[in-house]
C-alpha cells in the first residue's frame, strides 16, 4: 500500500516536473525566437544595402537580385559614388561641420551638464525640462529664418555656419547625456579629495574628469553622429558647400540606383559603428531624463 | 494544515551553489527564522519556497501538495519583501487589495479585507495616500497589511525590518510578533540580525554557505551552538574561542590554557579524555565568567585592555597570554585600562569544540 | 544666554547665494537664446507679417518729411506729378527711376566761363576717361519753337534752383562730378475708405506705361498678414501633406510603441545572448532618415529586394512597379516599414531604461500576489512606465512630424508627401521663404498641440508617478 502511494507521489512529480520544464523551456524558446525574428527585421535591410554597396554597378541594376551578398563581391559601386561629383568635397564638409558642432556643443555643454547634476538650485528642473522641449522642437522651422539671417550676415552657405546651427540642433542632447555622465559619479568622491587636500579645480581635474573623459567622448560621438545625419538644415544652409546627406538628397532623383545604394551605404557606416561604440552611454541618458 | 516541507533543495546560480541539498520542516503555524550571514543562500531558499526561481533538485511541499514546479501565483503563499516592494503607481487601497484583485474576488470581500490588513497596522487613515508620500515604517506597514490581506496559510518575509531605522525596527519587531502569532500562519522569515532571530522565532534555522548548520529554539541555539561558527555569529558580543590542550594528569582530564588548567565538568571528561595531548577549543561566553578584582585559587589572571561602559554591563577586553577575550561584568564591577582582573570559567558554561571539525562536543 | 546668541542660534543660517550653476549654464542658455529661440520667432514672424505691408506717403518729396497717410501694398494709384531728388546709394534699387545730372562748365553765348548743374538729358557725353567716368561732352540742342533755345545751369542739381548760367546748344563742356537724382512722384490712391495722396519714391512703385497710373509695389510698414498662411492653405499640396503625416503618425506610433515594448521584454528576459539582441535592436538608433529612405528603396524598387524575394518564392511571375504614382498605398506601406524599422530603437531605448528603473522586487511582488503575465503588464508594467512612455510618445511624434527625407527618397516628393517635405519644397524649389516658414510654424503649432494632448492624458494619474 505504501509502495504504491509512494511510486504514484513520484509519478505525479515526474509528471509535474516534466510539465514545468516543458513550459519553461517553451517560454524561453519563444522569447529567443521573438528576439530573433526582430534581430533579422532590423539586420535584414542592412543586409541588402551592403550587399548592393559592395559589388559591381552591373550587378546592383540586375534582376532578380541574389539574396546572397557581395557577389561579385567588389568596391565597383562604392568607387563610382565617391567618384561622383561633389561627394569628396561633401564627405570633407560633413566632417569639418561635425567636428566644430562636437567642439563647440562639448565646450558649452559640459559645464551645463555639470551644473545639472552637481548642483541643486532653483530653476534646475525649469532648465533640464527646457532643454528637453528644444530637443522636441522641430527643426525645421530654425533652418528658414537662420537661412535668411545668414544671407544678411554674409555667412551662407558656409561649413562653420552650418556648423553654428547643428550645435543648436544638439546641444540639449548633449548636456542630458554629459549630465547624466557626471551624475554617474559620485560627489563624495570630489569630496573625499577636497578632504584630502585638492582645491575644488584639483578635485575635479584630478577625480572626476578621468572617470567623465569616456562618458564625454560618448557624447561627442553622439553629437557628430547627429551632425552627420542630419539633412534638413544642411540642404536649407548651403548650396556650393554641401555636406553629404545635402548632396546625396539633391542629386537623388536625377541618379542611378548605383550612387543611390552606395551612398545610403556610405552615410549609414560610420553612425551605426559609432552608435554600437557608445549605446552604453544612451540607456544611461534615458534611465536619468524618465526619472 | 500547511506544513512546509523543504526536501533536498539545491539551488545554483552558474557554478556557484547557494542553496546546497537543504532540508527542513516547518510545521504547520511555526514561526521559523531563517539566519545566516549574508550570501549564506537564506534568501534564495526562501524565493525558491515563493517559486521565485525555481530549485534546480529537491522538492518543496506546502500543505501536503507539491508546490516544487508551481508558478508563485498557484502555491498559495503571500510575502513581504525586503524593499517592500510596494506599487508605487497604485494608493494603499490598490496596494493591500492587489492579491485580492487578481483572485478577482467580489468587490465587497475585497473591501472588508483590506479594512481589516489596515486596521490591524493601524493604516486605515491612509487608505487614499500614495507611497511616495508615506515614510519607511508607513511602507512597511502596507507591505505587511498586504501580504495578510491575502489571508494565505504561509508567510514568507525576506528581512522585512532591514530598511528600518533602529528605534522603529525594535517597536515593530514587537508589533508583528504579537500580529504574527495573532494570524497563526506558517512563517518563514530570513534575516540576517540575530536579534531578531533570537526574540521573534519559534525556531531558527542557522545557514551558512548554502546549508543548514542548526535547527533548533533560540535558547537551545544560543546556549548549544553546534559548532564554532554559531557561536560566533550569535550573540552580542560572540562567544570567546581560546585554544588549549588537553591533558590527562593523575587519571583526571584537564585542560591546559597557557599557565592556567581548566577542569572539565564529569561527563564531558570521558569525551575529551580522547584529545590527549591534542588541541582543543574552549567557547565561554563573555557574561558566563565570574570577574573577581583579586586574586582566587583557581582563577585566571588577565589584563584589562578596554573598558566599555554600556550601562546594563561593563564590556572588558582582556589579554592573557596572546588570548584576547571579551567579559562582561556587573556595571557595578570597578576597573580601569592595564589594571589586572582575575577570572573564573564555570565548568557547566564552557563549551569544548573539535579545532578539526569545529564542531561543539556534546556527552551522548 | 545673551540675547544675541539667542537670536542666532535661532535664524536659520541663510543658505549662500550659489553663482555657480548659474555662471556654467549661461553659455548654454545664451547659445540656445541666439540659436533657437530667436530664429524660432523670427520663423513665426516670416510666416505671419508682412514687411513691406504699407507704405507711408510723405507731404513733400523727401524721405524725412511728414507723413500725409499710408497706402497698402498693391493699391492703385494715379500718378499727379513728379519731382527728381537726391538720393542715397543705398536707397536706390533696380526698380527706382532715377536721374544722373552733371557739373558742367563751358562757356556762355556771351563768352563768360559759366559753371552749374544739369540733367542727363541735356548733355551728350563725348569723352569718358579710362574708368568709363563721363569728363567731356556737348550740350544738346533744343528742339521745337517757343521753348527757350538756351540750356540752363542750375546752382544745385535741382531744376527748383537758381540758374547759375545758360549754354547754346552744342556748346562743349568739361564734365565733373555726378549726382543721381531718384525720380518721387505724388501719387493719390484709396487707402481706408479714403483718397490719400501724397509723395512716395519711384523704387516703391511700379509706374505704368501711360506715365500717368500705377500701383504701390512694396510698403516700408510691416503688418500682420494671413496671406502667407492662406496661400499655404491653399497650396494643393496642404491637405495631401497634412493628411498623409497625421495617417503616417496615427499607422507608425502604436507599431512602434508594440515593438518597442516587445523587445524591452525580450531583453528584460535576460536570454543569454541579452547584450547581443540589445546592440542589435539599437542599430538604427544611428540612422539618419535619408539612408534609411533608401535602404528601403533598395528593397522596394521594382528591381529591389522585394520583387527578387516574392519572385524566388513563386508568388509572382514578373517584378512589380511599387514606387510609383499609381501605387501611392505601396509608398505609404514603404515609408511605413521604414519609419518603423528607423525609430523604433529610440522607443525601446527608453522604455528599457525605463524598465530598469522598476524595482524587481515590485515585479516579484505582482508575481507572488498571483497576477499572470497579462495582469503584471497591464497592473504593474504598463502603469510604471508612464513617464517614460510619455517622454517617448511626445518626443516620438514631434519627430515623426519632421520627417522628409525618408519620404523624399522613396517617393520623390511628389507623389506622397508631408509637411516637412512640403516646407522643404516651399523653401528649396520655390524660394518662397515666408510660406515655407508658415509651414514650418503649422508643424510647431501640431508637434505642441499633441504634446499637450498627451500630457493632458496621463495628468489623472499624476500624483502616482511623483
Amino acid at each position: 500500500m505504501t509502495a504504491l502511494n509512494s511510486t504514484q507521489v513520484s509519478a505525479e512529480m515526474a509528471r509535474l516536473r516534466a510539465r514545468a520544464r516543458r513550459r519553461m523551456l517553451l517560454s524561453r524558446v519563444f522569447t529567443y525566437l521573438v528576439g530573433i525574428l526582430i534581430a533579422i527585421w532590423v539586420l535584414a535591410p542592412l543586409w541588402f544595402i551592403a550587399s548592393m554597396a559592395l559589388t559591381t554597378p552591373e550587378t546592383v541594376r540586375s534582376y532578380p537580385k541574389s539574396v546572397l551578398p557581395f557577389i561579385p563581391f567588389s568596391f565597383e559601386t562604392m568607387r563610382f559614388f565617391l567618384q561622383s561629383r561633389g561627394i569628396v568635397p561633401g564627405v570633407i564638409n560633413s566632417v569639418l561641420v561635425a567636428v566644430i558642432t562636437l567642439i563647440l556643443s562639448t565646450l558649452i555643454a559640459a559645464p551645463a551638464g555639470y551644473a545639472t547634476s552637481r548642483y541643486i538650485f532653483r530653476g534646475r528642473d525649469a532648465f533640464r525640462l527646457s532643454i528637453l522641449a528644444v530637443r522636441a522642437f522641430p527643426v525645421v522651422i530654425l533652418s528658414i529664418p537662420l537661412a535668411v539671417t545668414f544671407i544678411n550676415l554674409g555667412i551662407f552657405d558656409q561649413v562653420y555656419s552650418l556648423a553654428l546651427m547643428h550645435t543648436a540642433l544638439t546641444l540639449p542632447t548633449t548636456v542630458l547625456v554629459i549630465g547624466s555622465v557626471f551624475a554617474s559619479i559620485p560627489y563624495e568622491l570630489e569630496e573625499a579629495a577636497q578632504v584630502f587636500g585638492c582645491t575644488p579645480a584639483q578635485a575635479f581635474r584630478r577625480v572626476v574628469l578621468p572617470l567623465v573623459l569616456p562618458g564625454i567622448a560618448a557624447a561627442a560621438i553622439f553629437t557628430f553622429v547627429m551632425s552627420w545625419n542630419e539633412v534638413f538644415a544642411a540642404t536649407v544652409l548651403t548650396v556650393q558647400n554641401r555636406t553629404l546627406p545635402a548632396q546625396v538628397l539633391v542629386s537623388l532623383q536625377q541618379s542611378p540606383e548605383p550612387y543611390k545604394f552606395a551612398g545610403g551605404f556610405f552615410m549609414l557606416l560610420p553612425s551605426v559603428i559609432f552608435i554600437f561604440v557608445i549605446r552604453k552611454y544612451l540607456f544611461n541618458m534615458w534611465g536619468q531624463i524618465t526619472k | 494544515m500547511s506544513e512546509i516541507k523543504i526536501e533536498n533543495v539545491t539551488k545554483r546560480f552558474g557554478s556557484f551553489t547557494a542553496v546546497n541539498n537543504v532540508s527542513l520542516t516547518i510545521t504547520d503555524h511555526e514561526f521559523m527564522v531563517l539566519l545566516g550571514p549574508s550570501g549564506c543562500g537564506k534568501t534564495t531558499l526562501l524565493r525558491a519556497v515563493a517559486g521565485l526561481g525555481m530549485a534546480d533538485e529537491g522538492r518543496i511541499s506546502i500543505g501536503g501538495k507539491d508546490v516544487t514546479y508551481l508558478p508563485p501565483r498557484e502555491r498559495r503563499i503571500s510575502m513581504v519583501f525586503q524593499s517592500y516592494a510596494i506599487f508605487p503607481h497604485m494608493n494603499v487601497f490598490d496596494n493591500i487589495a492587489f492579491g485580492l484583485t487578481m483572485q478577482k474576488l467580489p468587490r465587497a470581500e475585497i473591501q472588508t479585507r483590506v479594512r481589516q490588513a489596515a486596521e490591524l497596522l493601524h493604516i486605515e487613515q491612509m487608505l487614499d495616500r500614495y507611497p511616495s508620500k508615506m515614510s519607511g515604517g508607513q511602507r512597511q506597514r502596507v507591505a505587511v497589511a498586504r501580504a495578510i490581506a491575502m489571508q494565505s496559510q504561509v508567510l514568507l518575509m525576506d528581512e522585512p525590518l532591514s530598511n528600518l531605522d533602529a528605534l522603529l525596527r525594535l517597536e515593530m519587531r514587537a508589533e508583528l510578533k504579537r500580529l504574527l502569532a495573532e494570524l497563526g500562519a506558517t512563517t518563514i522569515y530570513v534575516t540576517h540580525d540575530q536579534i531578531e532571530a533570537m526574540s521573534m522565532g519559534d525556531r531558527i534555522a542557522v545557514m551558512r554557505d548554502g546549508i543548514i548548520e542548526q535547527v533548533n529554539t533560540p535558547t537551545t541555539v544560543y546556549d548549544y551552538p553546534a559548532n564554532q561558527f554559531i557561536g560566533g555569529f550569535i550573540g552580542t558580543p560572540p562567544m570567546n574561542f581560546l585554544m588549549g590542550q588537553v591533558q590527562r594528569r593523575d587519571g583526571s582530564v584537564v585542560v591546559q590554557l597557557g599557565d592556567h588548567s581548566v577542569a572539565p565538568k564529569p561527563e564531558m571528561a570521558s569525551l575529551l579524555a580522547g584529545y590527549d595531548g591534542k588541541p582543543i577549543i574552549l567557547g565561554i561566553r563573555a557574561e558566563s565568567m565570574e570577574t573577581l578584582a583579586s586574586p582566587a585559587g583557581d582563577a585566571l589572571m588577565a589584563c584589562v585592555l578596554v573598558v566599555e561602559p554600556l550601562g546594563s554591563q561593563n564590556l572588558l577586553t582582556v589579554a592573557f597570554g596572546a588570548h584576547r577575550i571579551k567579559v562582561s561584568t556587573h556595571p557595578s564591577f570597578e576597573t580601569r585600562a592595564d589594571a589586572d582582573v582575575w577570572l573564573r570559567f564555570p565548568a557547566d558554561k564552557i563549551r569544548w569544540i573539535d579545532p578539526e571539525a569545529k564542531r561543539t562536543l556534546y556527552p551522548k | 544666554m545673551t540675547d544675541a546668541a539667542i537670536a542666532l542660534t535661532k535664524t536659520k543660517p541663510r543658505p549662500r547665494r550659489q553663482w555657480a550653476p548659474y555662471l556654467l549654464i549661461l553659455p548654454s542658455l545664451l547659445y540656445l537664446a541666439v540659436f533657437f529661440a530667436w530664429p524660432m520667432t523670427r520663423a513665426i514672424r516670416l510666416a505671419v507679417w508682412d514687411e513691406t505691408a504699407l507704405l507711408t506717403l510723405r507731404q513733400e518729396a523727401a524721405a524725412g518729411s511728414a507723413a500725409a497717410g499710408v497706402l497698402p501694398q498693391g493699391a492703385a494709384v494715379s500718378l499727379l506729378d513728379r519731382r527728381s531728388n537726391l538720393a542715397a546709394e543705398a536707397d536706390l534699387s533696380g526698380a527706382s527711376l532715377t536721374e544722373t545730372w552733371f557739373f558742367v562748365q563751358g562757356l556762355d553765348p556771351g563768352g563768360n566761363a559759366v559753371a552749374g548743374w544739369a540733367p542727363e538729358s541735356r548733355i551728350r557725353v563725348r569723352t569718358t576717361d579710362a574708368a568709363g567716368a563721363a569728363i567731356g561732352g556737348t550740350v544738346r540742342p533744343k528742339l521745337g519753337a517757343g521753348a527757350d533755345p538756351l540750356t540752363s545751369l542750375y546752382s544745385e542739381p535741382n531744376e527748383g534752383s537758381a540758374i547759375a548760367g545758360k549754354l547754346e546748344g552744342s556748346a562743349a563742356v568739361s564734365i565733373g562730378e555726378q549726382a543721381v537724382l531718384e525720380v518721387w512722384f505724388l501719387i493719390e490712391g484709396e487707402g481706408e475708405g479714403e483718397r490719400i495722396s501724397g509723395w512716395a519714391p519711384s523704387r516703391v512703385l511700379q509706374v505704368y506705361g501711360d506715365g500717368v497710373s500705377g500701383r504701390i509695389d512694396r510698403g516700408d510698414t510691416g503688418q500682420l498678414t494671413r496671406a502667407y498662411i492662406q496661400r499655404m492653405l491653399n497650396d494643393r499640396f496642404f491637405r495631401p501633406a497634412f493628411y498623409t503625416t497625421l495617417l503616417l503618425i496615427v499607422l507608425i506610433i502604436p507599431v512602434q510603441f508594440a515593438l518597442a515594448i516587445i523587445m524591452a521584454l525580450v531583453i528584460q528576459a535576460r536570454l543569454k545572448f541579452n547584450t547581443l539582441f540589445l546592440a542589435i535592436f539599437a542599430i538604427p538608433l544611428a540612422a539618419s532618415d535619408l539612408a534609411v529612405g533608401i535602404l528601403w528603396y533598395a528593397i522596394f524598387t521594382q528591381s529591389g529586394y522585394l520583387n527578387s524575394i516574392l519572385q524566388a518564392l513563386g508568388l509572382i511571375a514578373a517584378p512589380n512597379a511599387f514606387l510609383t504614382a499609381d501605387t501611392r498605398y505601396w509608398i505609404l506601406i514603404a515609408i511605413w516599414l521604414a519609419e518603423v524599422w528607423r525609430a523604433t530603437s529610440i522607443v525601446m531605448v527608453i522604455v528599457v531604461s525605463g524598465l530598469q528603473a522598476i524595482s524587481q522586487e515590485v515585479l516579484e511582488a505582482a508575481e507572488v500576489f498571483g497576477a499572470t503575465l497579462w495582469q503584471r503588464l497591464r497592473h504593474v508594467i504598463l502603469p510604471l512606465l508612464k513617464p517614460s512612455l510619455q517622454v517617448a510618445l511626445i518626443l516620438r511624434t514631434i519627430l515623426a512630424l519632421q520627417v522628409f527625407a525618408v519620404v523624399i527618397a522613396l517617393s520623390g516628393g511628389d507623389v506622397v508627401t508631408v509637411l516637412a517635405n512640403e516646407t522643404y519644397r516651399q523653401y528649396y524649389t520655390l524660394r518662397n521663404m515666408n510660406v515655407a516658414a508658415a509651414y514650418a510654424g503649422f508643424i510647431l503649432l501640431i508637434s505642441m498641440f499633441s504634446a499637450i494632448i498627451y500630457l493632458r492624458m496621463v495628468r489623472s494619474s499624476e500624483e502616482a508617478s511623483a
